[in-house]
């Protein structure tokens, strides 16, 4: 009986607690943090704003990559600036960035030391309590609390799935613990209650990174970034299993990683269907970010096998030639970040009755990150009178060696059964 | 002495030809002349041509609106002939020719006409006419979604049909109106045949782009051959139509085909976005069945496209 009132009460205080040490979380780290601001120097207002804090005692300033991407990307149509919790606006200048990880180190200027966020040198425990601040909205500073529920498991890149309600506006901003230790950045929302947070050691690298050397030019560091992490997908890709699944009396490549969902569908159902449809794509399901109409890094594959039901052939064929005409890109990319793509075609035989297709490949060059490419293949079937078999993917952002790679694998995994 | 006087269009085209052996020719509106006009701006006695000191000359009769020589406004009274020389009373003409006058040499034959013969019999005609309003129809059902009535096939393709042989129906107008024979007959005969081979082209197209790996630049073939076809369509239509020299039906036939290619061109042209973000290449396939080239392997398409790459790479130094 006194053991059950003494659990209780120690209940009770638990939660009264936490209320209050996120009160007091707030109140002591108030001065770190910031709203960042991105002006456009034309019309001097601000065309977006994001959260960050401070890491170092010298002035450095951590957000994500996202909130200063423009003036990453434009540097003379942009200026970057803070807004601190007394209400002084001071420029910042970009010193170092992440773009795999949505990071990014700014600098103040300042007359004397000031305070910082520690970043805690343990992973938090599943199920231990977190506090998000940040600056949603424009609303000033707030704390969300929420749950830490470890890394999710399909990302390629690591991030932690965190149940609190993040909102635009806190990208940029710490997630602490009850020690406020920095454990995570802000960087997603999925709405209802589901947000991400870069894991804190990303952060730790980033600035050891940058005080041992840091980048003279954001460009080439960007660019150096989006070449390994492509080198690490791809290859990741390659050596996982590629499982041969029916599709149809086809045998299709699915390739076994956390980080690859697939979805499929088929038009069955459908009695007055003029062709049986069965349809199976796999994507990747995150993308790495570049400025608001650019991003790389993706991966999509689609199979669709067709079959005539009561139509000639030769309408079967004219039907079959319209569902390939129109591949597109699997990314967003503006005329001033990557050339027109050129293309070449051949009929393809994979050798011994395996299948023979019109092989379509093309690729379009990356304007202001050397040697990266989107490119995009369609091999559709010519075999047979009136089945088919189209198989298509997109990567983006990788290098001709890497495209290459893929590509061999991918046109050496399909056959018909 | 013999002279001939012709009355001619406006354009010089031969509208009747007299030939007399006297000294003395009247021409005039009334019906007592030698020549009688109907014009109503002639006078009934108009002109008289005679035969005078080894000369024929002009003699206007005090006519209303006077005789004017070749064109001018020069007055023809009491002008001296050369043969081929233009009168012109009221809002009429007339041309005087001696027997000696030189004519040009005689055409022989050409294989063309020879062609022009055997397309014109009416089961030529008839099997190329059904051939097309066949294609038609088999091209209208290749792009339907879903099957519709039999009938609607027949409707598509009599329309087609008869909308196609518009163009030899014009042609034949025009050749009326200009004073020369319709023969529309052979114009539809010599158009459809043309229209057929241009259907046969495209199937032509599609089995070389089906075939034959971007390796190939041999694309520019097969779009010449419709430029190739639509020349011969005009070519003949003209040769068919008008009576006009060698060298005029080439440049004719010429500047029709320039029109129609160059201003497609044009409007495909400025249609065209400034940047594409979507991939431009051939999807043409085909049944198997016209699958003739020997294909390759996957060792040598991944081989040919990695040549893409520093292709699009140099694009960029291009633009800069």
């Amino acid at each position: 009986m006194k053991s059950i009132f003494v659990c209780l009460l120690l209940c009770v205080s638990q939660i009264s607690a936490a209320a209050e040490q996120a009160e007091q979380i707030f109140k002591q780290l108030a001065p770190s943090l910031y709203q960042i601001r991105l002006i456009d120097k034309a019309s001097g207002e601000k065309s977006s704003i994001g959260s960050g804090f401070q890491i170092s005692a010298d002035g450095l300033i951590a957000t994500n990559y996202h909130v200063v991407s423009g003036f990453a990307n434009y540097p003379n149509k942009y200026r970057i600036e803070y807004l601190d919790n007394q209400g002084n606006k001071a420029p910042l200048r970009l010193m170092s960035v992440d773009v795999i990880n949505d990071l990014a180190i700014v600098k103040r200027t300042q007359t004397h030391d000031m305070p910082y966020f520690n970043i805690a040198t343990q992973t938090p425990i599943k199920g231990e309590q977190l506090y998000s601040l940040g600056n949603p909205h424009d609303l000033g500073m707030i704390v969300v609390p929420g749950t830490y529920n470890g890394l999710k498991i399909e990302s390629f890149n690591d991030r932690i799935h965190f149940t609190g309600s993040i909102n635009p506006g806190m990208s940029g901003g710490p997630v602490v613990n009850a020690q406020a230790d920095v454990v995570g950045i802000n960087v997603a929302t999925s709405g209802n209650q589901m947000g991400f947070l870069v894991p804190h050691d990303k952060l730790v690298a980033l600035y050891q990174a940058f005080q041992q050397h840091p980048p003279k030019n954001i460009k080439q560091q960007i660019t150096h970034q989006l070449h390994e992490n492509q080198a690490k997908l791809v290859s990741t890709l390659l050596k996982s299993q590629w499982q041969l699944k029916q599709l149809g009396p086809a045998m299709v490549p699915i390739i076994q990683a956390p980080f690859i969902r697939c979805w499929g569908e088929s038009n069955a159902d459908k009695p007055d269907a003029i062709a049986l449809a069965v349809v199976a794509n796999c994507a990747l399901e995150e993308d790495t970010y570049i400025h608001s109409h650019f991003d790389t890094d993706t991966v999509e594959m689609e199979f669709k096998y067709l079959k005539s039901k009561k139509l000639s052939d030769l309408k079967f064929y004219h039907i079959y030639q319209q569902h390939i005409s129109r591949a597109g890109p699997g990314n967003k990319a503006s005329k001033e970040d990557v050339t027109e793509y050129q293309c070449h075609h051949d009929l393809v035989n994979a050798g011994a009755d395996k299948i023979t297709t019109k092989s379509i490949f093309c690729t379009r060059a990356y304007k202001k990150f050397p040697n990266l490419f989107d490119v995009l293949y369609i091999g559709a079937s010519v075999d047979k009178d009136d089945q088919a078999l189209v198989s298509h993917f997109t990567l983006s952002g990788v290098t001709e060696k890497s495209a290459m790679a893929f590509t061999r694998k991918f046109m050496e995994s399909i056959s018909w059964k | 002495m013999e002279i001939i006087i012709e009355e001619v269009t406006r354009g010089h085209k031969l509208l009747g030809r007299h030939k007399f052996l006297t000294n003395k020719v009247s021409i005039g509106r009334g019906y007592q002349n030698d020549i009688i006009l109907a014009d109503p701006h002639v006078c009934p006695e108009h002109v008289i041509i005679e035969y005078v000191n080894e000369q024929w000359q002009v003699l206007d009769q005090q006519s209303v609106n006077g005789t004017f020589l070749n064109e001018t406004k020069q007055t023809a009274d009491q002008h001296i002939i050369h043969s081929g020389d233009i009168i012109q009373l009221g809002k009429s003409k007339i041309r005087v020719i001696f027997p000696s006058h030189p004519v040009e040499q005689s055409i022989s034959f050409t294989p063309f006409e020879g062609l022009i013969d055997f397309v014109k019999q009416p089961l030529v005609l008839a099997l190329n006419i059904s051939f097309f309003a066949f294609v038609t129809g088999v091209m209208f059902y290749l792009n339907q979604a879903a099957d519709v009535n039999i009938s609607q096939y027949l409707v598509r393709a009599v329309g087609a049909t008869i909308m196609f042989a518009l163009w030899p129906g014009l042609v034949a107008l025009i050749s009326v109106l200009t004073k020369n024979d319709a023969r529309i007959v052979a114009q539809l005969a010599i158009s459809f045949v043309l229209f057929n081979l241009m259907w046969l082209s495209d199937v032509l197209e599609n089995i070389i782009e089906f075939n034959v790996s971007s390796n190939w630049s041999i694309g520019w073939i097969t779009s010449i051959l419709p430029v190739v076809l639509a020349f011969a369509l005009f070519w003949f239509n003209s040769y068919v139509g008008f009576q006009v020299s060698e060298k005029r039906r080439l440049v004719l036939a010429s500047s029709l085909t320039a029109l129609l290619f160059g201003g497609s061109f044009l409007v495909q042209l400025s249609n065209k976005p400034e940047f594409n973000y979507r991939p431009n290449y051939d999807a043409t396939v085909m049944v198997p069945a016209f699958r003739f080239a020997p294909s390759s392997s996957i060792e040598k398409f991944a081989r040919d496209s990695s040549t893409l790459f520093a292709k699009t790479e140099n694009t960029i130094h291009t633009d800069k």
